[in-house]
């Protein structure tokens, strides 16, 4: 129930963020670290919606109870993996400014 | 399997394009969108990080790397933004559609119809904004 309301609240919450990174991205505002800063936010949030996304249409194949539990494992180990790939990537910018 | 798939886009298939309404496209292009987005986020990802580990230079020149995330590959895809542009506004604006009946807002088979129309509009309208004032940013003509 929880990933189910949390794919909406970072669905909502990714477009607000998007615009902003965008924006900010685009027309070279804001500071350097605060720019970083709001990527590895966003970051975030498109990987917990997208690989929620992507776990759910493997769902709809019958890939059984054993299928599911792995399928879950294997994104979530991906999603947190590149999480800390984007975070180190962006440290740079975030520390160096 | 086979007899699934033929199940399915046969005859009197679901996903047969004959027997397809809007709601069914729908959702099919929300769900062939969002993996379509997925892939690109993650090669977003491991361009920007290339650009930021590979750019020692002055922090213009890591940002401008940072603007495209293939600026330092070629011009041409500069194509792909655009696609791209044009994929997310489009499962977002579905997106909003889905979280607005979700909370009950225009329930029933009319109201879906008017408010996908509407926020494709503004998907549009923002995606032209966009690419109208961010073109020259990037780097086109």
């Amino acid at each position: 129930m929880w990933l189910w309301l949390f794919q909406r609240i970072t669905a909502v919450l990714l477009i607000v963020v998007l615009g902003v990174h965008l924006w900010l991205s685009n027309f070279g505002q804001g500071s350097a670290p605060l720019r970083a800063g709001l990527g590895v936010v966003l970051l975030g949030l498109a990987l917990f919606h997208g690989f929620n996304g992507v776990r759910t249409v493997i769902f709809d194949f019958d890939i059984g109870a054993q299928g599911r539990k792995f399928t879950t494992m294997l994104l979530l180990l991906l999603g947190v993996v590149s999480l800390l790939f984007g975070i180190h990537g962006l440290w740079p910018l975030i520390v160096g400014g | 399997m086979t007899r699934r798939i033929a199940r399915l886009f046969g005859k009197g298939g679901d996903l047969n394009a004959r027997n397809m309404r809007l709601g069914i496209w729908a959702w099919l292009i929300q769900r062939v969108s969002g993996i379509v987005i997925v892939v690109f986020v993650v090669a977003h990802v491991v361009a920007i990080s290339q650009a930021s580990f590979a750019l020692r230079g002055p922090l213009v020149t890591m940002l401008d790397g940072l603007r495209n995330p293939f600026y330092y590959v070629d011009r041409t895809f500069l194509a792909i933004d655009l696609i791209m542009l044009g994929i997310i506004a489009f499962h977002g604006m579905n997106g909003i559609r889905i979280v607005l009946f979700d909370t009950g807002i225009g329930v029933g088979l009319r109201s879906h119809k008017v408010i996908f129309w509407i926020l494709i509009a503004v998907a549009v309208v923002a995606s032209g904004l966009v690419i109208y004032y961010g073109l020259p940013l990037l780097g086109g003509t």
